[in-house]
């Protein structure tokens, strides 16, 4: 349904038919949407380094880190789902904070087990729910996804009073959030073995090339044979308990939990992916390049607010940047199909 | 052009038109006089409706002029409405939410201010109606309407312009006989007036009942242009296919079928209407008929991919048989569905040669959910090697790919599931002679080891070299069944277009 | 011979008209919530000002969303817009030229959001999303990322009061604006149109219709309706909030959505987005009146739009084919040896 992505009519264009290859083209363009991340971020890096007090002292890398990793969790799950074509799961922010909440609240009544059973049940709930609504009843993601946001963070809010969890101070939470190994916090480092995870999944496995599959032609997949209600399921699913793991990482960072904690995930999260040269067109995309989007994404915020940049102006750096990178995309592919 | 014929309406000259590397036209040029009726026939793809697209500047040119009344044509599909040129589309172009009278006056509204002048609106579409000799509520929404009454209220929207000349694409395909008498007397009545009229249709019949001049095109070329007292029907069916007797008919096969792989009864579908077809193991069945006859949506039906609206479709599954439902268990009993659109449903053409191979395989090449990539690789080189993929780089993006080599692509990720039943959509569409050599080789090793084969194809030779016995369909129905004995192209076109030209 | 229209009888002319109509839900949606809030909280149809007052501010933006829609096209921008002009308008003092200002932004807003569909070929749901963070900082950065209030408190005031009865202007425009619009999609020939750039694109650009130029008219209506929403708000609430409309944003969206404006384009009404607003703004009124927390009225409201995204007329057939599928009995999905 929301295919028509071409606004002006354009006849369709027959195939070339000539022997063999098509005539390889390069174009900057192409370049730059799939590859630019890896030259943009190290520049970023080198920048920050050189001409932004602070940046290169421990204690902000570290502090990268710390912000870098719930963000990270979130993006590189949420890449499932993008490179399935089902442009973002917005519900992310509503999941980060519920397993939050859950994970800090819980475990203070009921115990540690049951707060991670919980969690894990309703990030479950979660994924199936937005998957069946846009798998089998084949309704906008974006809608959806809008929708469960908002059914989700209401019913956060009324079971927690919208009050702040906070967790004992000597806790598994806190020990978890505290942990560092050298300069990086043990968060970072469970952000790297969850994208080593998923890279696995998305390039090694049956179920991730059929969401590569699914988001380059969903109707060759499912041609080919697939149930592709289950493919969408699965995306939606891979993003839920991603989300979820971010909840119980943010949380731990601050001990604390409340509904606010993760507003703005959903915006990050994207333009992690998008920078990272993930298309929003479905079916290209990398969970190795959404990790380099996350740093990048992190690195600038950190700039813009070592040097006094105010929230307003970072989140129309931001928003900039995705729409610019989804332009050159759009246009990269323009140029492709010529 | 003859002295005596008046000053052309229409005139265009040297027409050339490429997609990529094909020529859809070559080299055309083409006249219509006011009170003319031109009709243009010839086989399926074989550039009539690129032709006419290019007349009414909804395609460019890449070579040649138009000129109405002596002036060159500018400015698009805009510039082509304002000159006089109007087009009935081949595919319906109404909006289903708007009301009868507002499809008719679509895009030349009559307006002050902005605002609808809805009396004059009315009082347009009505007279246009009129013309046309058709009643229908003006203010009826289209969505409500028979296929039929849309086809005219199409006509009408047409006809509202006033133009000086009035194309129509294959106008009677969705007709009944009665309903096409009535255009046809219309269309006269119309050119009696001095209008020239375009008339495309593949019912030669009715080209012979009403027109003046008839061009014949193939392969994108005009092979003959005259006036119909001329001709005979006998002789522009000759010209269509125009290959008489170049048909190497010696690739033919000696098809020994075997047991009855795949039944189906009573099927009915959207545009199918109770189909009853047996296909046996070895043998090629070929379902030949025109563009809109009802063929892709029969054979989606029977593989499950579009539904049923009834009817039964039974696979033998080593001798056992086995209702076929729906798609994904279809595919799993050993089902292979090459589509017609390769680069909208049989390609994922972002992901590379290997990948596309795999996709329907991937349960074989994968232990415990995880891909075993050197098995995969070895698989998809080996089946790349067997449709000889050329350059046989199985790591390359399919897209990077001709249309031969994305349509061997197709066919061999169903050639590695060793398909018991494999249908083949117009699988030479749009492919060089080389690789469609190579496809036909493929498919008469399918057969010949075993497997039951059906081929769509608009292609008559390639219909008539492929298949053991060929079926055709007409208006979602099996209306005549040829051996490959009795087959040609001639029987065929008859059957398809529903005259009776040969013996009888 | 003379063709004519298929006589069906009364009977079937009602139900082809069932069929074709995508109101229903909406009217089903508003029929329940009368008879409930009737009987549970009639309190909602005595207190009609703050009713209506809701309804308005629901209805506009959704209104301005559903010209967008009926093109195919999707607009997430509007909440930002919202925020940010209010934030413009608050910010200069003088009254007028702050509105106009606000105004002039908000059409602008829609005119940036068109180029990057038409010209750089953006699906619309992404670029209108960009525009939604991107403007939300714009929104923090012009109010330092507080309230902004209002330098001529005294105008906002007057402007809250009841004009007529319990209309307030707010009220009337939207009333004007729903008219306006209603009489713009069903007699004005650029609106009009709307219906068949949404139902059939390339129809409608082969008849000859400046597609181009309908989708820009789209979203400068959505733009400056959305402006016109931040507009009132500021007036009304005598200050801008720079993080306001994210909750417009959810009841819009499901006012549209339910009152069968279908997101495919091509199929609607604003008469239909009129019930979905009526629908929700009862409903919320009714929930506030009876007690009941904003968060759980944000599960009523998301919980309908979730099920009116799901219960698409035009998706439940597709959808229906994808359960058989997906509940195939598995006895059958064994690779034959």
């Amino acid at each position: 349904m929301a295919d028509q992505t071409t606004t002006a009519a354009v006849p369709p264009r027959a195939a070339s038919d000539e022997p063999g290859l098509a005539k390889g083209r390069f174009s900057l363009l192409v370049w730059m949407s799939e590859r630019g991340v890896f030259l943009f971020t190290a520049l970023l890096v080198v920048v920050a380094v050189v001409f932004v007090n602070g940046f290169a002292s421990l204690a902000n890398i570290t502090d990268v880190f710390y912000r870098a990793a719930p963000i990270g969790i979130v993006a590189v799950g949420m890449t499932f789902v993008v490179i399935s074509a089902n442009y973002l799961d917005l519900s992310v922010v509503a999941q980060v904070a519920t397993a939050s909440v859950i994970l800090v609240g819980v475990s203070n009544t009921a115990g540690f087990p049951a707060a991670i059973g919980l969690a894990l049940v309703v990030a479950l709930l979660y994924g199936v729910v937005n998957g069946l609504a846009v798998g089998v009843f084949k309704a906008n993601a974006v809608i959806v996804t809008l929708s469960t946001t908002f059914i989700g963070l209401g019913i956060l809010r009324w079971l927690s009073g919208g009050s702040i969890f906070f967790g004992p101070e000597d806790g598994p939470i806190r020990a978890f959030g505290q942990a560092k190994l050298g300069p990086i916090p043990l968060s970072a480092l469970v952000l790297l073995v969850i994208t080593a995870v998923l890279w696995f999944v998305l390039t090694r496995t049956n179920f991730g090339f059929l969401i590569r599959s699914f988001g380059s032609n969903k109707a060759a997949t499912r041609l080919a044979g697939v149930n592709t209600a289950l493919v969408v399921v699965g995306a939606f699913v891979i993003t839920s308990l991603a989300a979820m793991l971010a909840g119980f990482v943010l949380a731990a960072f601050s001990n604390t939990a409340v509904s606010t904690m993760s507003d703005g995930y959903d915006f990050s999260a994207l333009a992690a992916i998008i920078i990272g040269g993930t298309s929003v067109f479905g079916g290209k995309g990398s969970v190795l390049r959404t990790l380099l989007g996350v740093i990048f994404v992190s690195v600038l915020t950190n700039i813009l607010v070592l040097l006094g940049i105010g929230f307003g102006l970072q989140q129309v750096a931001i928003g900039a940047l995705i729409v610019l990178a989804v332009s050159v995309d759009a246009l990269a592919r323009r140029v492709g199909k010529k | 052009m003859k002295p005596d014929m008046p000053l052309p309406v229409l005139e265009a000259s040297s027409i050339v038109k490429r997609f990529g590397g094909a020529v859809a036209v070559d080299d055309v040029s083409i006249a219509v006089s006011a009170g003319e009726i031109h009709a243009v026939v010839g086989e399926n793809g074989a550039g009539k409706s690129t032709l006419m697209r290019v007349l009414a500047g909804i395609l460019t040119a890449d070579q040649g002029t138009v000129k109405v009344g002596g002036e060159l044509l500018e400015g698009g599909a805009k510039g082509s409405l304002e000159a006089g040129i109007a087009l009935v589309h081949q595919e319906l172009s109404l909006i289903p939410e708007m009301t009868v009278a507002e499809n008719i006056m679509l895009g030349s509204t009559p307006t002050s201010y902005g605002f609808i002048r809805t009396r004059q609106l009315k009082a347009a579409a009505a007279e246009a109606l009129d013309e046309i000799g058709v009643s229908v509520d003006l203010n009826e929404s289209v969505a409500r309407l028979s296929v039929a009454l849309r086809q005219f209220v199409e006509i009408a929207r047409a006809v509202a312009r006033k133009p000086r000349v009035l194309i129509l694409d294959e106008p009677t395909a969705t007709l009944t006989p009665a309903e096409t008498d009535h255009l046809l007397a219309m269309l006269q009545r119309l050119a009696n007036r001095g209008m020239a009229i375009i008339y495309i249709s593949h019912r030669i019949p009715e080209v012979f009942t009403i027109c003046t001049t008839i061009t014949v095109l193939r392969d994108g070329k005009v092979v003959d242009s005259t006036p119909l007292v001329e001709t005979t029907p006998s002789a522009v069916i000759d010209k269509m296919v125009g290959r008489e007797l170049s048909l190497d008919l010696s690739s033919r096969r000696v098809a020994t079928p075997g047991a009855l792989v795949l039944s189906a009864r009573g099927i009915r579908a959207h545009n199918v209407n109770g189909v009853d077809l047996d296909v046996r193991s070895g043998e090629i069945i070929g379902l030949g008929g025109l563009v809109g006859a009802g063929r892709t949506e029969l054979v989606r039906a029977i593989v499950g991919a579009d539904p049923r609206y009834g009817g039964t479709v039974t696979l033998w599954v080593d001798g056992h048989p086995r209702n076929i439902t729906s798609y994904q268990p279809a595919v799993r009993a050993g089902i292979g569905y090459v589509p017609e659109e390769r680069r909208t449903d049989g390609l994922a053409l972002t992901m590379s040669v290997s990948d596309n191979i795999a996709l329907p395989n991937r349960r074989e090449l994968s232990s415990a959910g995880v891909i075993l990539a050197g098995k995969t690789a070895r698989f998809a080189s080996n089946l790349a090697d067997a449709v000889g993929l050329r350059p046989p780089v199985i790591t390359r993006d399919v897209g990077e790919y001709s249309g031969g080599n994305q349509q061997k692509v197709v066919i061999a990720k169903w050639l590695g599931r060793k398909p018991r039943f494999i249908v083949l959509d117009e699988p030479t569409r749009g492919v060089d002679v080389g690789a469609k050599a190579e496809i036909h080789r493929i498919v008469r090793e399918l057969a010949d080891n075993g497997a039951a084969v059906l081929v769509v194809s608009s292609d008559l030779p390639e219909l008539l070299e492929l298949s053991d016995v060929i079926h055709v369909v007409r208006d979602g129905r099996i209306t005549g069944t040829l051996s490959a004995a009795d087959a040609n192209e001639k029987s065929v076109m008859s059957l398809a277009s529903g005259e009776n030209l040969v013996g009888a | 011979m003379k063709l004519g229209t298929e006589q069906s009888g009364l009977l079937g002319r009602v139900r082809n008209l069932a069929a074709r109509r995508t109101e229903g839900r909406g009217l089903i949606l508003l029929a329940l919530v009368i008879i409930v809030v009737a009987i549970l909280e009639p309190t909602a149809f005595t207190a009609y000002s703050v009713t209506l007052g809701r309804v308005a501010l629901i209805g506009l933006v959704a209104l301005g969303l559903t010209a967008v829609i009926l093109m195919g096209e999707l607009d997430l921008s509007v909440a930002s817009t919202l925020a940010v002009s209010g934030v413009i308008m608050a910010s200069i003092p003088d009254l007028g030229l702050g509105i106009v200002v606000a105004l002039a932004a908000g059409i602008l807003i829609g005119i940036v959001n068109a180029v990057f569909v038409v010209y750089v070929g953006i699906n619309s749901f992404i670029a209108t999303l960009g525009m939604l963070f991107a403007l939300r900082g714009l929104a923090f950065v012009i109010s330092d990322e507080k309230p902004v209030r209002l330098s001529n408190i005294d105008a906002g005031i007057a402007f809250g009061a009841p004009l007529i009865g319990p209309v307030t202007p707010r009220v009337l425009i939207f009333i004007v604006a729903f008219i306006a619009l209603q009489v713009f999609l069903t007699r004005v020939r650029a609106g009009r149109e709307f219906y068949a750039v949404g139902g059939n694109r390339q129809a409608a650009f082969d008849a000859g219709i400046p597609v181009r130029r309908r989708i820009f008219t789209g979203f400068m209506i959505s733009g400056f309706v959305a402006a016109l929403a931040g507009v009132i708000n500021t007036l009304e609430r005598t200050a801008a909030d720079p993080t306001a409309g994210s909750s417009v944003l959810l009841a819009s969206f499901a006012a549209a959505i339910i009152g069968g404006v279908v997101l495919t384009g091509g199929r609607g009404s604003v008469v239909g987005t009129l019930i979905g607003a009526l629908s929700l703004g009862i409903l919320q009124v009714a929930l506030t009146l009876s007690g009941v927390q904003t968060d759980i009225q944000d599960i009523f409201i998301g919980s309908i739009l979730l099920i009116a995204v799901i219960t698409d007329p035009t998706q439940l057939r597709a959808a229906a084919a994808s359960v058989r599928s997906f509940f195939q009995r598995r006895e059958k999905a064994q690779i034959p040896t």
